[in-house]
């Protein structure tokens, strides 16, 4: 009973406007599992920076789907971003996966800080791409409990 | 807080005497970042006057938001010109100390 995982499943169109749409949905399920509010920020982060690469480069400006799965576990929130669409090799490249840390303002691009923030702000961030069959993101934050509940 | 409710994001320009400060407001990211971009464009080569950014009210900023930011910061330092944030919320500020773009950033001398 402990161990049941209940689904959220939301699927929209894979465009800019409704990103929005799924922080909203975030919101409203991690704030019920209790998560901090701190926590929530980084989780609407996460999440749609990885919507935000399926609207750019899933689909090359046709029509497509996004597919956001909400797993709800006893003690962790794991949220699925799926597309359908050709991938974003070029931006998920380890080369481009970096910060301006160690950069000067003349070479410094911002292609990664996506992926950078979703590593940074989640507890595990999977990524699977398969060009032609699309690119899946899992990732997972654990919920704290600041202060035990009987 | 009202993380829970939904904010439209907006963007005013206000000017002084040798400044020009923009007030952002409710979420920054992909789908608003053509907006944010047409109210900077004219501000941004003007080296006359000091640009400075306000974000008290912003409540989200995403990596398109900070693009933008390192873009301006680019273009100012190109024409030798003053770039300044404040009142910065401390979820964006832990941003920009993560991505590494805190740095770029002057510190302003009067708002402390």
């Amino acid at each position: 009973m402990n161990a049941e995982v209940q689904r959220v499943v939301i699927t929209l169109p894979a465009l800019a406007d409704y990103v929005d749409i799924v922080r909203l949905n975030l919101y409203g399920i991690a704030s019920k599992m209790g998560f901090s509010y701190e926590d929530i920020e980084d989780m609407k982060v996460a999440v749609s920076e990885a919507c935000n690469n399926s609207v750019l480069y899933a689909y090359n400006e046709q029509d497509g789907m996004v597919e956001v799965v909400f797993e709800v576990h006893r003690d962790l929130l794991s949220i699925t971003v799926r597309d359908e669409g050709e991938g974003f090799e070029r931006v998920a490249s380890s080369t481009s996966r970096m910060t301006l840390h160690d950069k000067e303002l003349h070479d410094v691009g911002i292609g990664g800080l996506g992926f950078y923030l979703m590593e940074a702000l989640m507890d595990e961030v999977s990524i699977e791409n398969e060009t032609g069959r699309g690119t899946k993101v899992v990732m997972t934050k654990r919920l704290m409990r600041t202060e035990a509940k009987v | 807080m009202n993380t829970n409710k939904h904010e439209k994001f907006n963007a005013t320009t206000q000017r002084n005497e040798g400044s020009c400060t923009v007030f952002l407001s409710g979420e920054l990211d992909l789908s608003v970042a053509p907006d944010f971009r047409l109210v900077m464009e004219p501000l941004v080569g003007n080296s006359e006057l000091d640009l400075i950014i306000n974000m008290k009210d912003l409540k989200y900023i995403d990596s398109t938001g900070i693009g933008i930011l390192l873009s301006i910061l680019k273009a100012r330092h190109g024409v030798k010109a003053r770039f300044v944030v404040e009142e910065v919320p401390t979820q964006i500020q832990k941003l920009f100390d993560m991505t590494g773009i805190a740095k770029f950033f002057a510190p302003n001398e009067n708002s402390q």
